[in-house]
C-alpha cells in the first residue's frame, strides 16, 4: 500500500489538505480567508502585495536571527504577480492620503535602525488605514456601483491581513466586522446589466458598515497601544483578554501542497507482491509517516508529516516557507521557527532529498552526518521537528517503513549500471565521457565517485566548490555523494538545489574544473544523465478508476488494519496515536472526494475510530474489538462507492 | 406552463444542446484583423492583467491576428463594451450571459467545464451544529447569497424556496428571511455560513471545495437546485463567424494535453465545450420570471 500523498497545511490548524493533484481546485493559502473578489467556479483569490508582504515581515521577524535583508526585500519589491506596483512601499504610500502620515518611511527607518517593533506598528498601522482609506474612497464612489464595489474589494483584500486573527481572539468582533463586509457588498449596489437587476445602493446603510469597520480598525490596530504583538502575530486589542492564543501559521506565497504531478511510490513488498496489510511494522511505520502527531509544535498543529517533504518518498519541489526556504524545494530544518532548541543560527536551507532507495544510500544527511538510518530519523523527529522521544516501535516501524522505499525502474540502465542497448547515441557518448578521467578533476572521472556498479554511490563525501566555507581554510563544507538513478526527476540540484536542470549541472563542472567540454560534448553528457537517471512511470496516474481520495482512503484503511494487531496486544499507546491519526486525516480527506455527497459516510466512518479510540483509552477492549468489527464491516458497505 | 414542467423541459433542452454541438465552422478568410476580450474581474483585477497577456498571446498566435484584453469594471461595462463594439468577446455566468443575450445580442459560443461536466448545481448551505434540517428552518433567519447577478449564486437557491412555496417569484426574499445579503462571490458567500456571520448561504455547489477541510466538516447542504449551465464564453452578436469560428478552435485546442496548462490563465475550467443559446432556455425563463426580463 502506498503512502499518503503529503499534506498541504497553510497555516490552518491542522490545515492538511492534499488536493493539489487536482488542477482545478484551488484550495491553497485559504489560511487568511479573503472577503474580496466575486469567485468564478472554483477560484482561490490570490493576496494582494502589500497585506502580503506585511505577514511576511511579521513572520520574519518571529525568527532568531532576523534576516534584515529579507524584511527590507519584502517592502522595495513586489512578490506577488500581476500587481502594477514597483514596491510594496508604493502600496503603503498611498495610505498617506487618510490622515497624512509618511508610513512607508517609518517602515524604511524601523528597517534601517532594525527596530522590530517600530517595524510591526508602523506597518500595522499602514494596512489598517489603507482598508479605511478604501472604504472611504467607496463611500464617495457610491453613485458608480461597479467603481464603489471596486474600493470596497481592495478594502478587504487589505484586511485579509488582520482577519484570521481577529477570528482567533476575538469572536465578537469578528461577527461584527463580519456582517459589516457583509452589508458593504450587499448595499453596495449594483449596475445590474443594461439595468436589468440592476439595485440602487443604500448609502446609510453603507456608510453605517464602513463606521463599524473604521472603528474596529482604529480602537484595534491604530490605537496608541496598538496591536498585541507577542510573537508578532497582529492581535487586535480587543483580542488581548481572550488569552486565546493563534494557532502556527504560515505567510503568504508559502506552499505545502503536493507536487503536481504526484510521484509513484514503489515499495519493494508491493512490487513482490506482499500485502501491506500482512507487514504489521511496516504499516504502522507508513502511518507515522503520515502523521503529524510524531512532531511537536508548530509542525504539528500545521499539519507537517515526513510526507509533506518527502513526497511519497520522493521530492516535494513546490515545498516553499518564505524566511525558512530560499527556493522552492528546499527548507532550513535547523531554523529557529520549527525548534528553537535546535536553532543552529545559520541560513543553510537544505535541497529536499528524495528518500527512493534509502536502504542502499547511507550514510545519511547531506553531509552524510548520519550513519545509522535510526539515528537519523530520530533526528528529524525529536530535534528538526521538535517532536517526542520515539517510543521504540515507533522508531523500529518509522524505519521498517524507510527500507521499503524502491527506486523507479530504470529503463536505460543494466545491473551493472551500464546503459543498455536501448539508450540513444547521444546517451552512450554521455556514458565514455561521464567515465573519462579530466585532468581539472584531478584525473578522476564523474563515475569516480558515481559508480556506475554501485548505483552511482561511492559513501563518501567530497568537496565540489558548491558550499559555502566558514574560512578561506575550513575543511567545512563536504557533501554526501548523490545517487543519480532516478535523478531526471529530482530537480532542482546541490545540496541546496541552486541549480535547476541537469544541463546547468554539466555547464557548472564544465566551467568549475576546466573540463573543456564543447556543445556537443556538454549536450551528450546532458542526456547521458538524463538517460541514466530515468524512471519508469513517475508519477500517479488519476482516472476514474484511480482518483486522489482512493488512493488516500486505500492507505487509511490499511493504517487502520493495525488494530487487528494492537488491539490484541492491548497496546493503547500505539493504538492512539494510529486512531488519532486516521480518523482526522480521513475528516479531512473527504475535501478529495469527487462526489462530496459521499462524505456523512467518511465522517460515520471517522466517528466509528474515534469511538475505538475511547473505548481503549476507557481499558474497555472488549468493546475496543466489537466496534472494529463494526468499522470493518462499513468499510466492506462503503469503500467501493468512495470515488 | 406549470413550474415542474418548464424546469423539466429546460433541463431536457440544456442536456440536447450540449450533447448534440456541432463541429465549429471551418473558418474563411478573417476580414476582422483584431480581436478584443473584455474580461470581468472575479478576481484581483492586477493578477488578471498577467493572465490576460498569457491569453491573448495564445490565441494572438493561433488565430493570426492581433489579439487585446482588457479588464471591466464589471458585467454592465462588459456588456456594454460588446453593444459598442469595444471588446468581441467575453466570459460570464449563464444569467448575466441570458440578459446579455436579450440586451445587446450576445451569443453563446462556448461553455466551461468543471469536473468533467458543462452543468452543475447550486445549494443551500447551512452549519451542520445549527439544527438547520430543511428550508422551511431558515424562515426568519439569515442568508448570504453571493451576487445579485448570479445564476447559482442567486436565481436558483433562491427559487428552491419558491419551489418549497415559501417565497413568490419576484417578491422581497426578505418576506421570508429575515436579512439577504450579497457577499460578492461564492466563497465569500460560503465563509459567512462556516464563521457564523449568518444562518445560511446559496452559491455553487463547487463553493463546498472553497471551504477548508476543517470548514467542510462543520458545514453541509439542505437542498439543491436543478442543472445550471456552466460559465460562458459570449461574443458580440454581429461579430464575423469566421472569426467566431477561429476563436472557437483555438479555445477549444485548450483541452489538449499540450495546451492545457493554459487554462489557468482563463478563470481556470477544466477545459471548453460547444453549446448554443437553447442550453440557456431554462435560465431565461427563471430570468423572465423573476422579472429579469420584462419582455
Amino acid at each position: 500500500m502506498s503512502s499518503r500523498a503529503p499534506t498541504a497545511p497553510l497555516a490552518t490548524t491542522h490545515g492538511r489538505r492534499r488536493l493539489a493533484v487536482l488542477a482545478i481546485i484551488v484550495l491553497g493559502a485559504l489560511f487568511l480567508l479573503p472577503l474580496t473578489g466575486r469567485s468564478h467556479i472554483i477560484r482561490e483569490e490570490p493576496w494582494h502585495p502589500v497585506p502580503a508582504a506585511y505577514l511576511r515581515s511579521l513572520f520574519y521577524l518571529k525568527l532568531q536571527p532576523v534576516d534584515w535583508a529579507l524584511v527590507r526585500a519584502e517592502y522595495e519589491s513586489v512578490r506577488e504577480g500581476g500587481s502594477q506596483l514597483d514596491s510594496v512601499y508604493d502600496g503603503i504610500a498611498l495610505a498617506a492620503e487618510l490622515h497624512g502620515t509618511d508610513h512607508a518611511a517609518a517602515i524604511r527607518d524601523a528597517i534601517a535602525a532594525q527596530d522590530a517593533e517600530s517595524l510591526s506598528v508602523s506597518a500595522t498601522r499602514a494596512v489598517s488605514q489603507l482598508v479605511r482609506l478604501h472604504l472611504r474612497r467607496a463611500l464617495a464612489k457610491l453613485d458608480t456601483p461597479g467603481a464603489a464595489l471596486e474600493e470596497v474589494h481592495q478594502a478587504s483584500r487589505m484586511y485579509r491581513a488582520f482577519d484570521r486573527f481577529v477570528r482567533a481572539t476575538d469572536s465578537q468582533g469578528a461577527r461584527e466586522l463580519g456582517r459589516a463586509w457583509l452589508e458593504l457588498t450587499t448595499t453596495v449596489g449594483t449596475a445590474g446589466v443594461g439595468r436589468r437587476g440592476s439595485r440602487a445602493a443604500d448609502r446609510e446603510r453603507f456608510a453605517g458598515a464602513v463606521e463599524t469597520v473604521e472603528g474596529y480598525l482604529t480602537a484595534n490596530y491604530e490605537s496608541d497601544g496598538g496591536p498585541s504583538m507577542t510573537g508578532f502575530d497582529p492581535v487586535p486589542v480587543a483580542g488581548r483578554a481572550s488569552m486565546t492564543s493563534v494557532a502556527p501559521w504560515l505567510p503568504p506565497a508559502s506552499d505545502l501542497n503536493d507536487q503536481d504531478p504526484l510521484p509513484r511510490l514503489v515499495l519493494n513488498f508491493e512490487e513482490r507482491g506482499v500485502d501491506e496489510k500482512d507487514l504489521f511494522l511496516v504499516t504502522y511505520g507508513d502511518m507515522l509517516f503520515d502523521s503529524p502527531e510524531v512532531f511537536g509544535e508548530p509542525a504539528r498543529s500545521l499539519g507537517l508529516t515526513c510526507s509533506t517533504c518527502h513526497n511519497r518518498s520522493d521530492i516535494n519541489r513546490r515545498f516553499f516557507i518564505p524566511g525558512i526556504s530560499t527556493r522552492p524545494g528546499n527548507v532550513d530544518v535547523d531554523g529557529h521557527y520549527f525548534n528553537p532548541r535546535f536553532n543552529d543560527r545559520r541560513a543553510d536551507a537544505l535541497d529536499i532529498p528524495s528518500l527512493r532507495g534509502l536502504r542502499f544510500t547511507a550514510p545519511y544527511g547531506r553531509d552524510g552526518r548520519f550513519a545509522s538510518l535510526p539515528d537519523f530519523t530520530r533526528n528529524v523527529v525529536v530535534n528538526e521537528f521538535a517532536g517526542e522521544e520515539p517510543t521504540p516501535l515507533m522508531l523500529d516501524a518509522l524505519v521498517a517503513y524507510l527500507l521499503e522505499f524502491d527506486w523507479l525502474p530504470a529503463p536505460y540502465l543494466q545491473p551493472d549500471g551500464r546503459l543498455n542497448d536501448a539508450a540513444s547515441d547521444s546517451a552512450r557518448r554521455g556514458e565514455a565521457l561521464f567515465n573519462r578521467p579530466f585532468e581539472g578533476m584531478g584525473d578522476r572521472a564523474c563515475s569516480t565517485c558515481h559508480v556506475a556498479s554501485n548505483n552511482f554511490l561511492d559513501g563518501q563525501r567530497h568537496d565540489i566548490g558548491t558550499g559555502d566555507r566558514s574560512s578561506p581554510g575550513a575543511r567545512d563544507t563536504f557533501f554526501d555523494t548523490p545517487t543519480l538513478i532516478g535523478v531526471a526527476h529530482t530537480a532542482p540540484y546541490f545540496h541546496d538545489g541552486a541549480v535547476a536542470t541537469l544541463a546547468e549541472v554539466v555547464d557548472w563542472f564544465n566551467t568549475q574544473f576546466h573540463l573543456g567540454l564543447e556543445d556537443g560534448q556538454r549536450a551528450d553528457l546532458t542526456t547521458y544523465l538524463e538517460t541514466a537517471g530515468e524512471g519508469v512511470d513517475p508519477y500517479e496516474v488519476f482516472d476514474e478508476d484511480n482518483t486522489p481520495f482512493q488512493l488516500f482512503w486505500g492507505e487509511l484503511s490499511t493504517f487502520a488494519s493495525t488494530l487487528s494487531t494492537l488491539i490484541p496486544a492491548r497496546d493503547a499507546e500505539h493504538a492512539d496515536l494510529m486512531l488519532r491519526t486516521v480518523a482526522t486525516d480521513l475528516r479531512l480527506d473527504a475535501s478529495a472526494l469527487e462526489d462530496l455527497s459521499q462524505a456523512p459516510k467518511v465522517f460515520e466512518l471517522a466517528d466509528c475510530l474515534d469511538d475505538i479510540r475511547a473505548a481503549i483509552n476507557a481499558n474497555d477492549w472488549d468493546r475496543a474489538a466489537r466496534l472494529y468489527t463494526e468499522y470493518q464491516a462499513l468499510e466492506v458497505a462503503y469503500g467501493p462507492d468512495f470515488r | 406552463m406549470n413550474r415542474g414542467f418548464r424546469k423539466a423541459t429546460a433541463v431536457l433542452a440544456t442536456a440536447v444542446a450540449l450533447c448534440a454541438v456541432q463541429p465549429a465552422e471551418q473558418a474563411s478568410a478573417i476580414s476582422q484583423d483584431k480581436l478584443t476580450l473584455a474580461f470581468i474581474p472575479q478576481e484581483n483585477p492586477e493578477k488578471l492583467l498577467d493572465d490576460i497577456s498569457v491569453i491573448r498571446d495564445y490565441l494572438s498566435e493561433e488565430m493570426g491576428m492581433e489579439v487585446d484584453g482588457y479588464v471591466t469594471l464589471d458585467h454592465a461595462a462588459a456588456v456594454e463594451a460588446l453593444r459598442n463594439g469595444t471588446a468581441d468577446i467575453s466570459f460570464m455566468g449563464a444569467l448575466p450571459y441570458v440578459l446579455a443575450h436579450h440586451h445587446v445580442n450576445a451569443q453563446v459560443v462556448l461553455a466551461e467545464v468543471y469536473r468533467g461536466s458543462p452543468t452543475y448545481r447550486a445549494r443551500v448551505f447551512v452549519r451542520r451544529d445549527s439544527g438547520i434540517t430543511r428550508l422551511a428552518d431558515l424562515r426568519g433567519k439569515s442568508i448570504a447569497f453571493a451576487d445579485p447577478i448570479s445564476e447559482s449564486g442567486y436565481l436558483y437557491p433562491l427559487d428552491l424556496f419558491a419551489d418549497a412555496g415559501f417565497l413568490t417569484p419576484g417578491d422581497d426574499p426578505k418576506t421570508f428571511f429575515s436579512s439577504v445579503y450579497f457577499a460578492g462571490g461564492y466563497q465569500q458567500a460560503i465563509q459567512a455560513v462556516a464563521n457564523g456571520y449568518v444562518d445560511a448561504a446559496g452559491a455553487s455547489q463547487f463553493a463546498e471545495l472553497l471551504l477548508t477541510p476543517e470548514q467542510l466538516l462543520e458545514v453541509t447542504s439542505i437542498a439543491e437546485s436543478d442543472l445550471i449551465p456552466s460559465h460562458a464564453v459570449i461574443a458580440r452578436g454581429d461579430l464575423d463567424p469566421s472569426v467566431v469560428a477561429a476563436f472557437k478552435r483555438a479555445m477549444l485546442k485548450l483541452n489538449q494535453d499540450d495546451y492545457r496548462h493554459l487554462l489557468q490563465y482563463v478563470y481556470g475550467p477544466d477545459g471548453y465545450i460547444e453549446i448554443d443559446h437553447t442550453a440557456f432556455a431554462g435560465v431565461e425563463a427563471l430570468a423572465r420570471e423573476y422579472g429579469y426580463l420584462q419582455e
